[in-house]
């Protein structure tokens, strides 16, 4: 017990937590994506999905894992990124060393990603979880349309902006974070060339998957 | 009169026998003894963590940052143990041969021997640290060979086993060090020596990072501060390495022995210009699958590819057929001096010859050749800008080693009681010349088998009162070093230490290098005492010595240099014949090697200082063992 | 060749520090970086000036002690390369260098460029070792260890800990140079039966030398002069992984 406490208390142990929340919260992120291709059959398989998983009694055990894993993920980050900050000491005329520029692009810009995906995150909910009840009915089962919730939203070229925009930066959270996870777990480098390709594809699907929706709710939706 | 304290009996049962004489030290009683140790290279760091294993208190001093900076880091090619892992006649009783015909028979037979004896324990030891010295893939351990014999003993980890080996030495150091059984006092300079009732008893330190002046005191102190090569400006040693210890040491009594004793290295990259700071050693190993030519004829400019196989000289191979690219470093190095001499050296200096890889890379492949030296060829082409796999490497030779130091008897003790000296700071070993690989080992025999033993005998057989950290000796000493100090600072003239270093580098080179004359050492020590007062005339350093100043440091190093040179150069004059790597013009045979003169030169010349002129003492070499003959790599 | 010289100085740990401009004239393409510092000092003697401090020894790429960063490079432009080892050839007239210490918490400057890297012999001291007492070692030859392990071991073991990893790192993290000495023994098996306890103390020591966290980022990698591969790093995060479940 002591030798597992003294792993989550060093940097090397709370890198892995952070890593394994990640994966985590990545497979969160490729079931919703998954779940809202549903969008595409239509509203009626789209609805009756969300309906199905918000009445299930274990959601609410789902949430509260979920949130933990969030607050986790994002709790540790930034703390480890609190106490990257200040090992740097660099002097007020420095400037940031140019050896970064070897290092991979998203991964600089973990923290800044991570907290605008976080502001989308709360946003996402405010727009979608807690936003307008429009009642439908399908083979007399009452439940949300979420489906004309969606299309709405994404008529708005402001609003569909914004959501690609944050997809852009999640798909660069991702490509790092996908590939260091497994290095933080000590599975494989990040310069092994499966696992890099992996990170990219596994982005890349989800970036696309969540890139196609407010466009075809902009373009076709609702009609 | 010099007793080098020889066990009586046969040479293969003195060290034996030795052990089973010398006193021991209870182990509880261990912990109430103080050893200082000087240096953390090799033998610094194999020692220190042996005696601190041992349950001796002991307190580590390096003017480096960081024990693991020592030179001995850069020794590439590799340490010899008589393990005859290769099934090819190799043997302790070989091994001994080998060095001491290497040292052309001016080494102490039974410190050869034990060093032999020991060698194997070392590979072992250094393997259980975790040491990866290159393998076979059946998972054994695998050899080459070297320079200087004909068989293949030595063991090496790629073209990095000195920086191997002395990591291993320094994990096991700062194991310790973990273990508060010892004290590292790193960026800690020695600058002298506190004597007190005859005895070793103590050190004088600066701290080079705040200026500090410290003494700390003990019951024994070993010195293992390295060679003096740099006292020709160029040689292979890092840019810190100096004499200050043990000359500091040679001022408190002990004797400085065969101070001439230097060796060139055959395989160095050239000199590039003025600006040179230093010259970069290409490991010896290089030379079995290199072959050494110049052009045949004089002042051929055509560059190597256009000169024809025939127009080529392989010289090596065609004055010494029997070990040909092989012969050892001496017998290189002046050869490629001879070649230069007459006019036929190459590249835009002339003061070089080609060392080839073609051929091996036709026989085995450049992949194999890549694998074998990948890392030293990455070096030359960093340097010189030049691709050695497609042009021949320029190669030159350089200062490298010394073979002379501190004088020592049998048990590594300098003839001040309780002075320890280890490693390349003693002059035991190596004779007139040491074989390639041979460094590293006696450096961690020194350090692993031998001073623990010695240093416990002195320790349980020396009454030894407490020395107070007051006493009139510790606070005499402390003053001297603060004096010193302010007469660098009171010069205040506009030549830094380093340009008065350039200028002892060049007289010691064209002088005492690699051949010397009655005429040209005469000069030298001339314009060495001219140089002296240069230095005390013309020197500058910061006013400010409270600090990081290099400046400082290297003031106190030139100035001994300056003092050490004027001693190597009598050394040399004296030695009135040739042998390793003393070459005297007036004594070589027809064909231009060296001849000794064992009648009159088969001692030890271990040097006293007086203040005045320096009195030699004769430490006679007696051969029961090893059949004196001269050398002949023919 | 005629260079423009921006070099940081700084009186002492404590004292703030600045750029300062130099001119140098007559630099020689064949010299080497800490050749051309060595000739620019000589002058500043000649004028009275103190000239500038900074760590260097061997100048063959093995002590490990030069640390210099290069306009924002550490060790400069070229890869697998120390700063001895880098020539002036690699530079053009009238160029304009930066030259800085290495900058982390960790690492505190000493004075003007030369830095106090003792974290790295704590964290040496805190477990980098196989605990064999000499006289102790089995023959060398009853250890089999396979010619890649064998290998791999040196490749980790070729770090000479100049902290260029702890300097590239936006994170001044150790991890590069705390993993090459872990893979290097963890691989062997004579460091076998200590892993675990090496690899916690290590870790734990880094973490309280202060330095950072590892982002994963492989700048390390990249200004490493020995070449110390980020598979290391990977490699000691299961060591520890493995450790956090052995007592």
């Amino acid at each position: 017990m002591a030798s597992i406490k003294l792993f989550l208390k060093s940097s090397v142990g709370r890198k892995f937590l952070v890593g394994i929340t990640g994966l985590g919260l990545s497979g969160f992120v490729l079931t919703h994506m998954a779940g809202n291709m549903l969008m595409f059959v239509g509203p009626e398989a789209y609805n009756t999905y969300g309906h199905k998983l918000i009445t299930n009694p274990f959601i609410y055990i789902a949430e509260v894992g979920l949130l933990a894993i969030f607050f986790v993920h994002m709790g540790l980050a930034l703390c480890l990124a609190l106490e990257n900050k200040k090992a740097r000491a660099l002097a007020p005329s420095q400037k940031p060393s140019n050896c970064e520029k070897d290092a991979r692009l998203g991964s600089r810009y973990m923290v800044h990603t991570g907290i605008l995906v976080f502001v989308f995150v709360v946003l996402h909910l405010i727009t979608f979880k807690y936003g307008p009840y429009y009642p439908v009915s399908y083979h007399g089962v009452e439940m949300r349309d979420l489906h004309r919730l969606i299309v709405e939203n994404f008529k708005s070229p402001l609003y569909s902006g914004w959501y690609l925009f944050s997809m852009v930066i999640l798909f660069s959270h991702l490509v790092h974070g996908f590939s260091a996870s497994f290095q933080s777990l000590g599975f494989f480098s990040v310069r092994n060339c499966l696992i890099k390709k992996m990170g990219w594809a596994f982005a890349f699907i989800i970036a696309g998957g969540f890139f196609i929706q407010p466009i075809y709710g902009y373009f076709y939706g609702g009609n | 009169m010099l007793d080098s304290k020889i066990p009586s009996g046969s040479i293969e049962s003195k060290w034996t026998q030795r052990k089973f004489e010398n006193k021991l030290v209870n182990p509880a009683n261990r912990r109430k003894h103080t050893v200082l140790v000087v240096g953390t290279g090799l033998a610094g760091a194999s020692a220190a963590a042996s005696l601190a294993e041992q349950g001796y208190k002991v307190k580590v001093f390096t003017y480096h940052e960081s024990p693991r900076r020592a030179h001995s880091i850069a020794a590439q090619g590799g340490i010899n143990a008589a393990k005859n892992y290769q099934n090819d006649g190799d043997s302790i009783q070989r091994l001994f041969y080998d060095t001491i015909k290497g040292g052309d028979y001016r080494a102490r037979e039974a410190n050869v021997y034990r060093l032999a004896e020991v060698s194997v324990n070392i590979i072992d030891q250094c393997v259980a640290q975790g040491v990866p010295f290159a393998r076979e893939y059946g998972g054994t351990l695998t050899n080459r060979s070297f320079g200087g014999t004909q068989v293949s003993r030595t063991f090496y980890a790629k073209g990095q086993t000195g920086q191997q080996l002395l990591i291993g030495a320094y994990s096991s150091l700062m194991r310790q060090v973990g273990e508060k059984t010892i004290e590292l006092f790193s960026r800690h300079e020695m600058l002298d020596l506190i004597m007190s009732d005859g005895k070793a008893r103590g050190i004088v330190t600066r701290n080079l990072v705040n200026g500090e002046i410290t003494t700390h005191t003990g019951d024994a102190v070993l010195l293992c501060t390295g060679g003096y090569s740099n006292v020709f400006f160029l040689s292979t040693n890092a840019k810190a390495s100096n004499a200050t210890a043990a000359w500091r040491a040679y001022k408190r009594g002990a004797y400085m022995a065969n101070p001439c004793f230097t060796q060139i290295h055959p395989t160095c990259i050239p000199v590039s210009g003025d600006h040179q700071s230093k010259l970069t050693l290409m490991s010896e190993s290089l030379r079995n699958d290199g072959r050494v030519w110049v052009p045949k004829k004089e002042g051929d400019n055509r560059s190597p590819d256009k000169i024809a196989e025939d127009e080529r000289d392989y010289y090596l191979e065609r004055i010494y057929p029997a070990f040909g690219n092989l012969v050892p470093r001496d017998v290189a190095s002046r050869a490629a001096k001879r070649m230069c001499d007459e006019g036929r050296g190459v590249g835009k200096s002339k003061l070089a010859v080609y060392l080839d890889f073609q051929e091996s890379i036709q026989r085995m492949g450049e992949g194999k050749v890549r694998e074998k030296y990948g890392n030293l060829f990455q070096m030359y082409e960093k340097i010189t800008d030049e691709n050695p796999y497609k042009v021949p490497m320029r190669i030159f030779p350089a200062v490298h080693y010394v073979m002379g130091g501190l004088w020592i008897d049998y048990n590594l003790m300098s003839n001040i009681p309780g002075l320890f000296v280890l490693g390349e700071a003693n002059f035991s070993d190596h004779g007139a010349n040491r074989l390639g690989a041979s460094a590293l080992m006696q450096g961690l025999a020194d350090g692993y088998f031998v001073a623990p033993y010695s240093v416990g005998n002195y320790l349980g057989s020396e009454k030894l009162s407490p020395i107070k950290s007051d006493s009139d000796a510790v606070k005499s000493t402390s003053q001297a070093v603060q004096e010193r100090l302010e007469t660098f600072k009171k010069v205040k003239g506009n030549q830094s230490a380093e340009t008065l270093h350039r200028k002892l580098g060049k007289i010691m080179w064209d002088k005492c290098g690699m051949a010397r004359n009655e005429k040209g050492l005469k000069e030298a020590i001339t314009q060495i005492k001219s140089l002296k007062d240069e230095f005390w005339n013309t020197l500058w350093v910061p006013q400010d010595d409270k600090c990081l100043s290099s400046e400082i440091e290297k003031a106190g190093r030139v100035a001994d240099f300056i003092e050490l040179g004027e001693v190597m150069c009598l050394d040399a004059l004296e030695r009135k014949e040739s042998c390793g790597g003393h070459f005297r013009e007036e004594m070589q045979t027809p064909e231009g090697e060296t001849l000794r003169d064992d009648d009159n030169f088969s001692h030890v010349a271990a040097w006293e200082f007086t203040g005045d002129k320096p009195k030699l003492h004769k430490e006679p070499l007696k051969f029961e063992h090893a059949h004196i003959a001269q050398r002949n790599y023919k | 060749m005629k260079l423009h010289l921006k070099i940081w100085r700084q009186n002492g740990p404590s004292a703030p520090g600045n750029f300062k401009d130099y001119e140098m004239d007559h630099v020689s393409a064949d010299m080497s970086f800490l050749e051309m510092l060595d000739v620019l000092n000589v002058t500043l003697v000649k004028k009275g000036e103190t000239p500038i401090e900074f760590d260097h020894d061997c100048r063959e790429g093995i002590c490990g002690s030069c640390a210099l960063m290069i306009n924002g490079n550490a060790h400069g432009p070229d890869t697998g390369t120390a700063t001895c080892q880098l020539h002036m050839r690699r530079f053009k007239e009238n160029d304009t260098i930066v030259i800085e210490p290495w900058r982390a918490k960790a690492f505190p400057v000493i004075k003007d460029l030369a830095t106090d890297r003792t974290a790295f012999d704590r964290i040496m001291a805190a477990g980098g070792y196989i605990s064999v007492n000499t006289g102790n070692a089995p023959e060398a030859n009853s250890n089999l260890v396979g010619k890649d392990t064998s290998e791999r071991a040196m490749d980790a073991a070729a770090c000479i800990g100049c902290g260029a990893c702890v300097a590239a790192c936006k994170n001044s993290s150790a991890m590069l140079f705390v993993s090459a000495k872990v893979s290097h023994l963890a691989q062997l098996p004579q460091g076998a039966p200590e892993r675990a306890k090496r690899v916690r103390g290590m870790v734990t020591q880094m973490d309280q030398e202060g330095f950072g966290n590892c982002s994963n980022t492989g700048a390390c990698e990249a200004a490493c002069p020995k070449e110390i591969k980020l598979e290391n790093i990977t490699r000691l995060n299961r060591e520890m992984v493995r450790a956090a479940f052995t007592e």
